[in-house]
């Protein structure tokens, strides 16, 4: 027999570690979720460029870099090149 | 008075004559034990936590609340520039009235318990603050006004504490007030029910753990749970985990087990030196300083390598704050920004408990290093991982911070509101009243709402809360209420496999009873405390830190690094503050103040643990502690002196306090019990032979205080085998005796109680304490533990029928129905009548003349199933589809309350009053008296129950050569395998008590009596010495061949009785949906043919069987189905015409017999577009 659910059920637990976000929002088309990042790994240079507006940039990593530090670096690069 | 004690105090020390020997212990010890319980009652962490809610927290909250400011919003009206003046409230002292009462009329009057009880009121008091209110206009000065004594709201008071009206009130004055001096109090009374807030454990807060990982992707975590205390922010976790070898992520594995941190709102695991770097410790010197405390520990170094080549690339704060940032603040934010929140985070998420205002990175950068380095300890195999269920670990929520927990949400609920209404008359240009911006009735209704159900927290997010905090306070009997006061619970599931959390562990020695807890899904998670457990209620530590400032301790702020290696860590409530180079001069020192009341007060727990050089000091609330004596030179601090001056207590007013402030005994939580060494009795620090230990530091009062109320109640219980005095534990609670003394003044909606109760003849010590010779529940009989005539098998019992003519077990049961009159909208009006059935429409055929005029029945009334007990009516709203000009029949409607069928009884008291509403409402107490029959329980107090199997006329049952016939035959078999070896012993003891006149003792853990020396006792009164007797067969006269054991033991009659259990129906009401029949004996019910007696039928393929039990016994029905759609058709039974109007059909029709579920389920899926086909051909 198919017994209903218990009503009380606990919320879903929030995560202590969530995934970063891979992909971001263009800075200049301001398109979502269109700019992807590559890491090289070998020559320490990460490139994230926009799938839309084609719009790119590329810049030094490390070994603890991730693609948030490359999109990161380009926020602040296009912040100092408006100063 | 005082002087003298000066005098004796002077001696110690040099006189060995004042020293307590181990004879005179022996006496001593209950002395000192009465003297506690004098003080102190068994409800004293209610009491106690109460007040500290009461008196500091309430307060506390008040003042901590930040003041409201407000401005008018800008109208932008008519382009002129508004000169907005601003709003300042500030509240500041608290009031707390006594408990009052306003009628309906606004009159108001002192509330008595007994009376909130009776009308179904709430026993709470009014509470005002002081609020200032400053209106600050531009270009002008401000304006203060002051609003003195505002009331905002009720608090619902613990009886018997500070608050109380009952509080000091002698015995002779309680008992005019309709109290029972012996009720403990401890409880709230809501809407007239009487609460208890059960104590909620869980784990203490801001201590470091580390954990062994199993298949984890990680080798070790260590967690931090931290929280300011008194702080309404929600507890921040922190982690710092070391990798497991090999596992995830390949690429990172190959540098080794890095060490990683999580931290609160951070999403990703942060290196550990990173975060170092980010507090602005970036070399790694420094940063090795703070984790590793000596250099020469290459192991050490070795493990945090894989970290620190990790981090390489991080080398400046900014980068590892930048790194940090980023992986927490939304993506797309200047660095400016990233830094700025992971600052932030650092400063106000991460160890708050540490600091959260500027300038804590050094505490907090030593902190840290000190939990890798507890981890690094424990990766190295130096240190076992911790341990969850130690119970130094787990901290007790008692009322005073449950209440404070809702009372910080209510007051914030508050403010907003005052601020919303405020607003609304600023934003108009308008001043507000402060009075009706106070919605008292928020924390009046939100306190009551959370007592009232147990849910604790907001009443909308009533799902999220915890249930059951709250529960009705059990009055089946005396010991059942002491327990209900002094339970526990674990908020773990109760589904949860582990075991773990519910075995016994070592700590709760002396804490927890061993015995006393639920058998079932419940067991071991809710537990109760033992008889001498204290609860702490929480200290401020600032007086400890300006002490240990003073004692040349050295503040983690200026202290080198290179120091603390050799140096003591000193932690206050899991924080640490500094270093010390001579802990064990402190550490005496701090004992010392503590044992004389001067800075320290006596709850507050000292650990010095050598091994990993470290003290330890706790004061924060929910510790449970216990008192013991204190030791020192092998000799008890305790003298002839104090035990002399305590015999005084009642004339020379020297109490359990006194000697707590002279320094002989002390309180000892989990954590310092583990640093101390105990000896279990005043004989082990002496004794002759071989000295097992020369280095103790304190000794038990008694070991028998390790027992909880109820398996205080059982006689040798060292005797037992130990489920057995857990059964026992329980089955105590459903015992019958006099469950308070005001019984006959209470309304309750259920009550047992036993006519002719008896003290024990066999007691232990600790029953004088928990009142159970005035307030018994149980009969000494003469119990025969032999076979005779077979009626005694499998657990059932012979009773002696003449003993039960004579007054033997006989009870009173008492039932309580209420019920008021109410007015909902202008024509519903529900009254007090007696209802005619000329008028009054849905009347049941019931006596309805057995109610006075007024509709309530008198008492002396004899009443029996489906009687009416209070006549009410209902008017009936006048409908305007009602034919014009026919008379209507009925005015009104039925909605009388009846006696409950299966149950008769007298009236024995009718109450009438006003509730809060201000409406008539009764209180009706039936009174029925349940004399024992076969089938009623009865239990010795060894977990020994039984039904009654038959009843013996005395002349039919046997008997002694002295004429003694027993009141009980059980059977022998109920011994060997259940090992109740204290049932025996009991008996034996009764026996010699009996001859001796005297009440025999049956303490445990008591050396001093023991079987051999109470057979020698019996055989002194020529008896035989193991109490067997030569018994006579009644009915015949023989002897029996077998001698048996009897003698007196105490028995209990357990509140399940067949009259309330006897239940049979052929046919009988059924459940208006689906027409099955009803569930339950108290609606004449059915017996339910379940699923499983389904499956055995299934496999003897009895299907006619089935067919009869499923179908035709319970829910009979036939449907008319169209032949050609198989739906089903409309059958017109009195002129036999069937169709089927889609098919046009009306010849080929059909009768099926199905289950009326059946066809309502077919109707239903009809009802959502499926069309279920019976196809009949």
């Amino acid at each position: 027999m198919g017994r209903r659910k218990s009503k009380r059920k606990p919320p879903p637990k929030v995560k202590n570690i969530q995934k970063m976000a891979v992909t971001f929002n263009c800075p200049f088309c301001n398109h979502e979720n269109s700019c992807e990042v590559k890491l090289d790994r070998q020559r320490n240079t990460g490139y994230i460029s926009c799938g839309v507006c084609l719009e790119d940039f590329s810049t030094n990593i490390n070994y603890l870099s991730e693609a948030i530090d490359v999109y990161s670096d380009w926020i602040d690069a296009c912040e100092s090149a408006n100063n | 008075m005082m002087y003298g004690q000066d005098e004796e105090v002077g001696y110690e020390g040099e006189d060995d004559t004042d020293d307590l020997t181990t004879d005179l212990w022996q006496e001593a010890c209950w002395i000192v034990i009465s003297a506690y319980f004098d003080e102190k009652g068994l409800v004293r962490q209610q009491l106690d936590s109460f007040d500290e809610f009461i008196q500091m927290s309430v307060q506390r909250i008040v003042e901590d609340t930040p003041q409201i400011e407000l401005v008018a919003e800008a109208q932008h009206k008519a382009g002129v520039v508004e000169s907005t003046p601003q709003y300042l409230l500030k509240f500041e002292q608290i009031y707390l009235s006594k408990p009052t009462h306003w009628e309906k009329d606004g009159a108001p009057s002192p509330m008595m318990p007994n009376e909130a009880r009776l009308r179904n009121l709430t026993y709470s008091a009014p509470l005002y603050v002081d609020i200032t209110k400053t209106v600050v206009k531009p270009d002008e000065d401000p304006v203060e006004t002051q609003h003195q004594k505002t009331f905002i709201g009720k608090i619902p008071i613990m009886l018997r504490s500070t608050y109380c009206l009952l509080s000091g009130l002698t015995d002779r004055d309680l008992t005019e007030l309709n109290e029972c001096p012996l009720d403990p109090g401890g409880y709230f009374i809501i809407n007239g029910s009487e609460k208890v807030l059960i104590a909620q454990e869980k784990m203490a807060t801001n201590t470091v753990y580390v954990f062994r990982q199993k298949d984890s992707k990680y080798a070790f975590k260590t967690e931090i749970r931290s929280c300011l205390e008194h702080s309404s922010r929600p507890t921040s976790t922190l982690w710092v985990n070391m990798m497991a070898r090999g596992g995830q992520g390949a690429k990172k594995s190959a540098i080794g087990q890095r060490i990683i941190a999580i931290l609160p709102y951070i999403k990703q695991e942060i290196p550990i030196i990173v975060v170092f770097r980010a507090l602005g410790f970036v070399s790694d010197r420094d940063i090795l300083e703070h984790i590793i405390y000596d250099f020469d520990d290459p192991e050490m170094m070795e493990m945090l390598k894989p970290s620190l080549d990790e981090a390489f690339v991080i080398q400046e704060q900014n980068v590892a704050l930048n790194f940090i940032g980023s992986r927490g603040a939304r993506p797309g934010v200047t660095k400016e920004k990233r830094i700025k929140y992971a600052r932030e985070i650092l400063q106000k998420e991460m160890l708050p408990h540490v600091g959260v205002s500027d300038f804590c990175e050094t505490k907090k950068a030593y902190y840290l290093g000190y939990m890798v380095h507890r981890l690094l300890l424990a990766a190295l195999g130096r240190k076992e991982e911790d341990d969850r269920d130690h119970y130094g670990n787990k901290r007790l929520d008692l009322a005073g911070p449950l209440l404070a927990f809702l009372f910080r949400g209510l007051f914030r609920n508050l403010m907003k509101e005052v601020r919303m209404y405020a607003q609304k008359f600023i934003d108009r240009g308008k001043d507000f009243n402060l009075e009706l911006a106070i919605k008292t009735r928020i924390i009046t209704d939100g306190l009551k709402y959370s007592l009232a159900t147990g849910n604790w927290g907001d009443q909308k997010k009533a799902h999220q809360a915890r249930a059951g905090v709250s529960q009705v306070l059990n009055r089946l009997t005396f010991v059942s209420t002491l327990s209900h006061l002094r339970r526990l619970n674990s908020p773990i599931g109760r589904d949860g496999k582990l075991a773990r959390p519910r075995q016994l562990h070592n700590t709760l020695w002396g804490m927890i009873c061993p015995a006393e807890t639920p058998e079932g899904g419940a067991v071991g998670l809710v537990k109760n405390l033992a008889l001498m457990s204290y609860i702490s209620v929480g200290s401020q530590p600032s007086p400890i830190l300006e002490f240990l400032e003073e004692w040349s301790m050295e503040n983690l702020e200026e202290v080198a690094p290179s120091s603390i290696a050799d140096a003591t860590k000193i932690f206050v409530n899991g924080c640490w503050v500094g270093i010390h180079r001579d802990p064990e001069q402190l550490m005496s020192t701090l004992r010392k103040l503590r044992r004389e009341m001067d800075i320290i007060v006596s709850e507050v727990s000292m650990i010095r643990d050598m091994r990993d050089r470290e003290i330890r000091i706790y004061t924060d609330a929910g510790r449970i502690c216990r008192p013991l004596l204190i030791v020192e030179n092998q000799k008890l601090l305790i003298k002839q002196s104090h035990i002399k001056q305590l015999k005084q207590r009642e004339y020379n007013n020297y109490s359990w306090q006194d000697l707590v402030a002279s320094g002989v005994v002390e309180y000892i939580d989990p954590l310092e019990e583990e640093s101390i060494m105990l000896a279990m009795t005043p004989n082990d620090l002496h004794s002759d032979e071989v000295q097992y230990c020369s280095t103790y530091t304190h000794c038990e009062i008694h070991p028998a205080m390790i027992l909880g109320v109820c398996a205080s109640i059982i006689p040798f219980p060292d005797h037992n085998q130990s489920p057995r005095n857990t059964y026992q534990s329980a089955m105590g609670k459903q015992a019958m005796g006099v469950y308070i003394t005001n019984f006959h003044v209470r309304m309750d909606t259920l009550a047992h109680g036993l006519m002719y109760p008896q003290k024990p003849l066999v007691t232990t010590r600790s029953m004088e304490y928990l009142r159970f010779r005035e307030l018994p529940a149980g009969i000494n009989s003469i119990v025969a533990i032999s076979t005779y005539s077979g009626y005694n098998q499998e657990d059932s019992v012979i009773l002696n029928q003449s003993a039960i003519e004579r007054g033997y077990f006989r009870s009173f049961f008492f039932r309580s129905y209420k019920d008021s009159e109410s007015k909902k909208g202008l024509d519903q009006e529900e009254v007090f009548e007696k209802p005619t059935r000329e008028t009054v429409q849905g009347m049941r055929p019931a006596i309805y003349d057995k109610l006075d005029e007024d509709g309530i029945i008198a008492p002396g009334v004899r009443v029996s199933g489906d009687d009416v007990l209070i006549g009410k009516t209902l008017t009936l709203p006048i409908s305007d589809d009602e034919l014009e000009g026919t008379q209507k029949r009925f005015s009104k409607r039925d909605a009388s309350v009846f006696m409950r069928r299966s149950e008769t009884g007298i009236i024995d008291q009718v109450m009438v009053t006003i509730n809060q509403e201000g409406y008539k409402f009764c209180k009706i107490r039936v009174r029925t008296v349940k004399t024992p029959q076969i089938g009623d329980k009865f239990a010795s107090r060894h977990g020994q129950k039984g039904t009654c199997g038959i009843t013996y006329r005395m002349e039919d049952m046997p008997f002694s050569c002295e004429g003694i016939c027993p009141d009980i035959i059980i059977n022998p078999h109920a011994i060997p395998s259940r090992m109740t070896i204290g049932h025996l012993i009991e008996c034996l003891q009764g026996k010699v008590a009996a001859n001796k006149g005297e009440i025999g003792d049956a303490t445990p853990f008591n050396d001093a009596v023991n079987v051999q020396k109470i057979s020698n006792l019996l055989h002194k009164y020529g008896y035989q010495q193991r109490g067997n007797e030569v018994l006579y067969n009644g009915f015949t006269g023989r002897k029996l061949n077998a001698q048996v054991f009897l003698g007196p033991t105490y028995y209990q009659r357990l509140k399940h009785m067949v009259d309330d259990k006897i239940h049979s129906r052929a046919r009988g009401p059924l459940q208006i949906l689906n027409r099955q029949p009803m569930e339950g004996r108290s609606r004449d019910g059915g017996l339910r043919f379940g699923e499983m007696e389904r499956d055995c039928q299934i496999a003897h393929g009895a299907a006619q069987f089935l067919r009869e039990r499923l179908f035709e016994v319970s829910d009979p029905y036939r449907v008319h189905v169209c032949n050609l759609c198989g739906l089903i058709a409309i059958a017109n039974l009195r002129n036999q015409t069937f169709e089927c109007r889609g098919c046009k059909n009306k010849t080929q029709v059909s009768q099926i017999r199905i289950p009326y579920a059946c066809k309502l389920l077919f109707q239903e899926l009809m009802s959502m577009s499926i069309a279920p086909r019976m196809m009949v051909t």
